[in-house]
């Protein structure tokens, strides 16, 4: 095993040395509710440079999600900047930030979010197309059969168990071929068994190469990862590595 | 009751939140009740109209005409109604002077028609004449040039106060005013022979007696005469003793006794309005059954959207009942609405409908006051419709497991449709282009009803802009028929029967506008006339006459070629003999005979009226050897118009007519009804596009999670974009093919039913034309296909962080 504190190279030939870099400088996040204003995210600095398993942990409502779509450019802060892969997400013209998504990172969601419309295969296929890959077909085979569902090809979303269904979202967001994946809880509406299988399978992304950020409110998870961070009322509380490097995935149960 | 409270103000939330599908819903409605209120506000319209223009002309009560051609000295019939036992009932009395004419005047006028004079005596009028511009006649004018022209008649050509006319027999006459009698509110047809008139094309001149008397060169002669009674006085009896007194006149009186139900134009404006009035009622009807359907399309979307809440419900052991409270609570808050706004639509509907009218049919008194009772019909209506469209899917939802509705996420999504079925038809291109037809076989229930909501407002546009093509071909066809040869023929009717070889004829033929003539007869006749009753006006062609009917069934000769509608509706066919009344020539005059006649052939003309008979079979007539219409050939560098010119100047002749004129005038017969159906197809394009964009703007937004999924994946605003129409085009196009398909089968069903009742005379077909048919796919298609375009501004403003969490 590596060590936590060594920057893995990313896997991407498109990524280059920024291809993975991800620069949150004195983001604030803010939703007005009402008459409140409820601060989601509120002067957060993050940097992200390594491919390894990262894990943002924090109790309901402490701002997880925000921080993801933020990441992901699916929403813009408030205040502070947002770079990802060198592009200054906040002042960048919608195009721009289309093509950063596209091309940089992919998500897991929690609910998976498969087109019901769409066969297993079709579903990772997507990914493949968005990012536009040669042979996109052949790469979701691929893809596919790495995450163990060789045989569910020709499934759609409503044939699978929940644990399929999320290691096919896994595999359409491998398929992209994009350094970083978020995953927001992508075991929280898995049992524990299924839930360690996912786990194991991102963090193998993560060994790989890729940037791999998962938020989750389940502390045990946190025992697996090369570098935690935990949010609380909006802010980053801690940001370490486990002493002694992350623990074995077997070792976890919750 | 505090509950009651919290379930008002929970739907009333219901609404707000979803205030732009309740608007469309509510216009909907509004739309359909609102048709149905206008349309339906007609016909007590016209009653009220009518009813109070003929009283305020004193429309006659009874009528004595002497036949075509004979007249009789002045105040003989006056002496005649003098003499009756209940002469005190008789209000006023008025002898006249009715003739036949032909009217030349400014620019290149010349039409056909009629002088009405009248004598001037003091008291009352019989039949007056409402001045609409310049002055009345009065006492000065008696014997002098001047007349009040019909007010139609005089517009539709440009008359002024001022114009100077001339009639048959060459006397000047000068417009003097402009105004309406009960008599010739309308024209119907019929006048001279002539089945179809506009009042274009046939002038009803106002006179005094006198004045008449000496442009007709009948000087002291009348041939009319028409009474009011008193208030309660008993019409049969005066009937009756008039009737009998007419009879033992010496010399004979052999008049024509009639009433003011014979009147043409009384009869035609009464009894149009019920028919007319079905029509609309099937045309207000479907309007409301597209409204039903498409409320229905978007109420369901709206119980679906409460269907977790509903099972929440459930598990906190709410009755059912009560559950369905809150989705009812809601129709009845956009039932109020669509109410609410149907009676504004009611209103802004009417006032186009007036205009039709108004401008159709020339009364002196129109009455178009708001129709109260149409009105709550129509309200009450709109109340029960978004209820029914309720019922449904509440009924849907109330049945479920409680579980299955609270369920959320991936397990909700439970897969059903056609979508496993074709996993293997692919789409070429990339994967995701599978997405829209996957979608739409996915969930072909929300597929299906999408589609129908399209389909019939599609129903409802094809079948009111068909009946306008059916009308518009029925048309064609009786022009493709009566033009097919000979179209620069002239047809000029007689007002007597006249030897082949006397006088009239001779001059005709030797005008030197006149290239060929052919003499032949017209003969109005009934068949079947103790059953169907079908008028029908036979034509006895001369052998190789230039223009001959064309036959779709049978022989030209060996007896009566009748249209196929006539034949239709009497149920004979080709062999089958059938009876008829007609008029036959003795000594001692023309009487009325039935001949049972053999149909030798049938003719397309649509226009059941028309019939030929050929000359031998013709004997049975005993009208050998006389004419009373001719067909005339200009001569060579002589137009139609030439002929008809001279023929001013000749006697006996009563009209002179083109094919074409005769197709113009049959055109106005139907010119109300293509008022009408504008006005209920601009209401129906304004259904469809409503419906067609409320139904697809639904369906975008069902799939906003798909779509904030692509677009976290980074793909473009417009590809999503591009699928999504892909998707509704798809579903639009089923939808509008159906409707399409619908609405010919309604316009099918109506010709044979309402159309045939309404219009019997006239045999339509129902007929889309390749304008409507393609006008009605663009119209569909492409206001779905665009409707996802006016998702843009929402879809680039998608919150995609809470677009994606719909569910979590
Ligand atoms: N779109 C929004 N509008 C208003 N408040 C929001 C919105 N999104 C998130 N919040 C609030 O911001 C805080 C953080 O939310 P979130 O990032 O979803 O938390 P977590 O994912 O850690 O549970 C919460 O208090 C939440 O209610
Ligand atoms: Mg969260």
């Amino acid at each position: 095993m590596e060590g936590v504190a060594e920057p893995r190279p990313a896997v991407d030939a498109r990524a280059g040395s920024e291809g993975t870099r991800i620069d949150l400088d004195g983001v604030c996040r803010y939703f007005q509710v009402g008459d409140t204003v409820v601060k989601a995210l509120d002067d957060v600095n993050l940097h992200v440079d390594e491919s390894a398993f990262v894990v943002a942990l924090g109790a309901s409502g402490s701002g997880k999600t925000t921080l993801l779509n933020l990441i992901g450019s699916l929403d813009a802060p408030t205040a502070g900047t947002v770079r990802l892969a060198g592009v200054e997400l906040t002042t960048a013209s919608r195009a721009e930030r289309t093509r950063a998504r596209r091309s940089t990172v992919s998500f897991i969601f929690q609910s998976f979010n498969l087109f019901p419309g769409l066969t297993a295969l079709e579903n990772v296929q997507f990914g493949a197309d968005v990012a536009g890959r040669d042979a996109p077909e052949t790469v979701a085979r691929q893809v596919l059969e790495s995450v163990g569902l060789g045989d569910r090809a020709r499934h759609f979303a409503h044939q699978l168990s929940g644990g399929e269904q999320q290691r096919v979202a896994i595999a359409r967001a491998l398929a992209t071929g994009n350094p970083i994946l978020l995953a927001d809880e992508p075991t929280g509406e898995l049992d524990f068994h299924t839930g360690v299988q996912i786990l194991e399978l991102l963090r193998a992304q993560a060994e790989a190469g890729k940037t791999v950020i998962v938020v989750t409110h389940n502390r045990e998870i946190s025992r697996v990862a090369d570098r935690v961070i935990e949010l609380s009322s909006g802010r980053i509380v801690a940001d370490h590595r486990p002493v002694g490097g992350p623990a074995a995935i077997a070792d976890l149960h919750w | 009751m505090a509950q009651t409270g919290l379930w008002l103000r929970w739907s009333w939330r219901d609404l707000r939140r979803r205030w732009p599908v309740v608007t469309a819903i509510a216009l909907v409605i509004a739309l359909g009740t609102g048709t149905y209120a206008g349309l339906l506000s007609t016909s007590a319209w016209r009653t009220q109209s009518n009813d109070a223009s003929f009283a305020l002309l004193n429309t006659h009560d009874l009528r004595v005409a002497l036949p075509s051609g004979s007249t009789t000295e002045e105040g003989r019939l006056a002496a005649v109604v003098a003499s009756l036992e209940h002469a005190g009932d008789v209000a006023a009395a008025r002898e006249r002077l009715v003739v036949p004419t032909q009217i030349a005047g400014p620019g290149d006028l010349l039409v056909t028609g009629e002088l009405v004079g009248t004598d001037t005596l003091p008291g009352a009028a019989v039949d007056g004449v409402h001045v609409t511009r310049g002055r009345a006649l009065g006492a000065a004018d008696d014997g002098a040039g001047a007349v009040v022209a019909d007010e139609s008649f005089a517009d539709k050509n440009h008359l002024t106060v001022g114009s100077e006319l001339t009639v048959s027999g060459g006397a000047r006459l000068e417009v003097v005013g402009r105004g309406q009698s009960p008599e010739y509110f309308i024209v119907t047809g019929g006048q001279g022979g002539l089945p179809f008139l506009t009042q274009k094309g046939y002038g009803v001149l106002f006179a005094s007696l006198h004045t008449v008397q000496r442009a007709a060169g009948a000087d002291g002669q009348v041939n009319d005469l028409v009474l009011t009674l008193r208030p309660g006085a008993d019409r049969a009896r005066v009937a009756a003793e008039l009737s009998r007194a007419l009879e033992i006149a010496q010399p004979p009186l052999a008049a024509d006794l009639t009433t003011r139900d014979d009147i043409d134009a009384y009869r035609v404006l009464y009894d149009d309005i019920d028919g007319d009035e079905q029509l609309w009622r099937i045309v207000a009807l479907l309007v409301l059954v597209g409204a039903a359907f498409a409320s229905m399309n978007l109420t369901t979307r709206v119980v679906e959207a409460q269907r977790r809440e509903i099972g929440i419900g459930m598990a906190l052991g709410v009755p059912t009942w009560r559950l369905a409270v809150r989705p009812l609570l809601f129709g009845a808050q956009i039932a109020v609405l669509g109410v609410l706004l149907g009676l504004g639509v009611g209103w802004a509907v009417s006032i186009p409908l007036r205009d039709v009218f108004v401008g159709m049919i020339p009364l002196p008194i129109w009455r178009t006051p708001l129709q109260a009772d149409v009105f709550a019909q129509a309200a009450v209506l709109g109340l029960l419709l978004p209820f029914v469209a309720i019922a449904w899917p509440v009924w849907r939802a109330l049945l479920v497991q409680p579980v299955e509705a609270i369920r959320v996420g991936h397990l909700a999504a439970r897969g059903s449709g056609l979508a496993p079925l074709l996993s293997r038809l692919r789409v070429p291109g990339r994967g995701y282009r599978q997405i829209p037809v996957r979608n739409v076989l996915r969930t072909p229930r929300r597929t299906l009803l999408t589609a129908f909501g399209i389909a019939s407002a599609i129903t409802t546009l094809v079948t009111t802009v068909g009946l306008l093509d059916t009308f518009g071909a029925t048309l064609d066809r009786a022009e493709a028929e009566m033009l097919h040869t000979a179209p620069d023929r002239v047809s000029v009717a007689l007002d007597t029967f006249q030897p082949l070889d006397g006088d009239v004829v001779r001059t005709v033929e030797q005008l030197p506008e006149v290239g060929s003539l052919e003499a032949g007869l017209r003969i109005p006749a009934v068949a079947d006339p103790d059953g169907e009753g079908v008028d029908l006006l036979v034509d006895v062609l001369p052998a190789g006459a230039r223009w001959q009917p064309t036959l779709v069934d049978g022989q030209p000769d060996g007896g009566l070629l009748l249209a196929e509608e006539a034949a239709a509706d009497l149920g004979v066919g080709v062999g089958d003999a059938v009876t008829v009344e007609h008029p036959q020539a003795t000594a001692t005059g023309l009487r009325t005979v039935r001949t049972t006649m053999v149909v030798a052939g049938l003719h397309p003309n649509p226009m059941r009226v028309f019939a030929y008979l050929d000359p031998a079979a013709a004997d049975a007539l005993g009208l050998a050897g006389t004419a009373n219409v001719m067909s005339v050939t200009p001569a060579e560098g002589r137009s139609a118009d030439d002929v008809r010119r001279a023929l001013l100047e000749v006697p006996h002749v009563a009209s002179a007519q083109t094919p074409q004129a005769a197709i113009d005038g049959m055109r106005t017969t139907l010119d109300e009804f293509v008022g009408i159906l504008n006005v209920a197809a601009l209401i129906t394009l304004l259904l469809a596009l409503l419906i067609a964009f409320n139904t697809t703007s639904i369906a975008v937004d069902e799939r906003s999670r798909e779509h904030a999924t692509m677009l976290a994946f980074g793909l473009p605003v417009r590809t999503v974009l591009g699928m999504t129409a892909v998707e509704t085009v798809i579903v639009g196009a089923l939808g509008t093919l159906g409707g399409i398909g619908g609405g010919y089968l309604v316009l099918r069903w109506m010709s044979a039913t309402t159309i045939s009742d309404v219009l019997p005379e006239v045999g339509v077909t129902a007929s889309l034309s390749a304008t409507t048919v393609v006008g009605a796919l663009l119209l569909g298609i492409a206001t779905v296909g665009l409707a996802p375009l006016f998702t843009l501004r929402r879809m680039r403003r998608t919150d995609i962080p809470s677009a994606l969490r719909v569910m979590e």
